[in-house]
């Protein structure tokens, strides 16, 4: 045997685990999640053919419109609250200044931590009697006489409640993405802007974010790609109430699929998020490519 | 912002204001998870704990919910159902064993995805494998489609190897997701060195296996740690494969178990103590990779954004 065709062979047997892998537990269930879409599955017996009927139950339903539209609007609220504090931190942190480092590691800090025990954190932060943030807020004067205020009231509460928790865990993500955008800019713009009398916000609004813009696109998709597969931080602390008011897209998934085991429109429901999560990542990689 | 004093004072007041804002819920977490009940549960606050307490900490850990509903099942067959149920929400959760679940779980993924991706990476760097483009394309492809949207076929996946609650399960699809990241940061830790050092290698005679874990990986251990770190992030912090494909108490992971805490509980001071407990647990792990390994956390954000 040549020299090379051994090389080819352990070079197969060595890609092989990843390649069984991505088979069996990727391609397999992508395959098999538009096969189950379009067959109703009984609890006991064979898969039956039924066409677009499960899409039809999907879009026929209630419950999927309001999930729909209530993942939209939490995506659309908690993406500016995020990119404006990952663009604030950002800034300081590229300053050319002592600390920097430090200060960058403790914003990044709560994107370790799970998005669970931040949502547990959080849950006993607002917790309606002895929570720290209610104390606050009522001390300065929330909540009426009575001293009552409890965010899990309503579902706009609830939702801005969430949202204030998912800025503070995820924002730090967002932030080192723009730093390393940041860094890309070149000195000679900065002198430039200062030759030229700039101030300081001046050169910030029309030198930093035009230059910035590859990154700025890429933070916001990557941000609104992941409010769209929002699922831990309501599921603990809202449990999509109060009467399914937060509940998000892929909580009606799995509760499609595991509370009332209806396989097929589950299937559907996992179909109709990956081609939204699909065209968002097509799009992110556009931007990117097009950019650099 | 370089040259004026008072700019300075602004800048440090507004970056130390941030930091405060940012620590204080772990902090917060930290000190109640140590202040005796009467302080925990009060309308007036404190911000250091007087009394110092390990209750919390000795509870969750120590408390093992199977034997007690066991004893409680045996014990009391004459009671009601309902002093069966107030008993499994007033003792709450041990998290032993979920800690020693999520660390099996945890230790798995990056182990194997360590040894796939290295493999995987410089098959497809190094070697003239055939199919190397399109096979590190199809490797990459996972990155359009999240595993979140492949729920329900994954679970009947499961069902059908066996694989529900199963660790080996979690480990597998855990791994499965780590490997465009991996393989990404694997070939570039290989491709920046050098050929020359394998063909020297060669001459010596050493295997293939040999110049890997003798002269490559020494070299890409930058890449590696990148790589192991995320695994650990990913396995140790994830939730809802761990909620769906693992039902069974023995096999709980630990942000479930943390769960059942702040689900259950009609004595407060128990609750939110042991939640609190719970909580500094759960984040003690990743802590301390991150005081550690910093700065591979950061590269794999950055990586993971310019994934091509």
């Amino acid at each position: 045997m040549s020299r090379l065709r051994k090389e080819q062979l352990v070079g197969l047997l060595m890609v092989s685990p990843a390649l069984i892998l991505l088979a069996v537990f990727f391609l397999y269930p992508l395959v098999n999640s538009f096969y189950m879409s379009f067959h109703k599955w009984p609890l006991f017996g064979k898969p039956k053919w039924v066409g677009l009927d499960n899409y039809i139950f999907m879009f026929q339903d209630e419950r999927f419109w309001e999930s729909l539209k209530f993942t939209f609007v939490y995506t659309l609220t908690v993406t500016p609250m995020l990119f404006i504090v990952a663009l604030g931190t950002a800034l300081l942190c590229n300053a050319k200044a002592w600390g920097t480092t430090f200060f960058r590691s403790i914003y990044f800090l709560p994107v370790v931590m799970s998005f669970a025990t931040a949502s547990y954190v959080w849950l006993w932060l607002y917790s309606e009697m002895y929570g720290v943030i209610i104390y606050a807020l009522e001390f300065f004067g929330f909540g009426g006489e009575k001293k009552n205020l409890n965010v899990w009231k309503t579902g706009t509460s609830s939702m801005w409640a969430v949202n204030a928790m998912v800025t503070w865990k995820f924002s730090g993500i967002q932030m080192i993405i723009l730093i390393a955008g940041l860094q890309a800019i070149r000195d000679d713009y900065y002198e430039a802007s200062k030759l030229m009398g700039a101030s300081r916000w001046q050169t910030i609004w029309n030198v930093t974010l035009p230059l910035l813009r590859p990154s700025i696109a890429l933070a916001l998709i990557l941000s609104i790609a992941g409010s769209i597969q929002a699922y831990e931080q309501f599921v603990i602390m809202t449990r999509g109430g109060p009467s399914n008011s937060t509940k998000t897209l892929v909580m009606h998934t799995v509760d499609m699929g595991f509370d009332y085991f209806k396989l097929g429109p589950a299937a559907s429901l996992g179909v109709i998020i990956m081609i939204i999560l699909f065209v968002l990542t097509v799009i992110q990689l556009r931007l990117f490519r097009k950019n650099y | 912002m370089r040259r004026y004093s008072s700019d300075w004072y602004w800048y440090y007041a507004i970056n130390y204001t941030l930091v405060i804002i940012i620590i204080f819920p772990i902090y917060w977490t930290l000190i109640s998870s140590f202040k005796k009940p009467s302080e925990l549960i009060t309308s007036e606050p404190t911000f250091y704990p007087h009394d110092l307490t390990l209750q919390y900490y000795d509870q969750i850990w120590n408390f093992d919910r199977i034997k007690v509903l066991q004893d409680t099942e045996t014990v009391d067959t004459n009671s009601s159902g309902v002093e069966v149920e107030e008993k499994f929400r007033l003792d709450g959760e041990g998290v032993k064993r979920p800690f020693i679940n999520s660390a099996i779980v945890s230790a798995g993924t990056i182990i194997l995805t360590i040894i796939v991706c290295t493999l995987g990476g410089y098959a497809l760097t190094v070697l003239n494998t055939p199919f190397k483009n399109f096979f590190f394309l199809l490797v990459i492809l996972p990155i359009l489609i999240p595993g979140i949207s492949l729920i329900i076929p994954l679970y009947k996946l499961l069902k059908e190897i066996g694989l529900t609650n199963s660790h080996l399960g979690l480990i597998l699809i855990h791994t499965c997701g780590m490997l465009p990241l991996g393989i990404f940061m694997m070939r570039n830790a290989f491709n920046s060195i050098p050929t020359s050092l394998r063909e020297v290698a060669m001459l010596e005679g050493s295997s293939e296996l040999k110049i890997i874990t003798s002269v490559m990986l020494p070299l890409a251990i930058p890449g590696l740690l990148t790589v192991m770190v995320f695994a650990m992030y990913v396995s140790w912090n994830d939730y809802i494969y761990a909620f769906i494909f693992i039902n069974s108490p023995e096999n709980t992971m630990l942000n479930i178990s943390l769960m059942k805490i702040a689900l259950g509980g009609s004595q407060f001071e128990m609750k939110w103590g042991s939640l609190t407990a719970g909580s500094i647990v759960s984040f003690l792990p990743i802590i301390i990779f991150y005081t550690f390994l910093q700065q591979y956390f950061v590269r794999g954000v950055t990586g993971s954004a310019v994934k091509e």
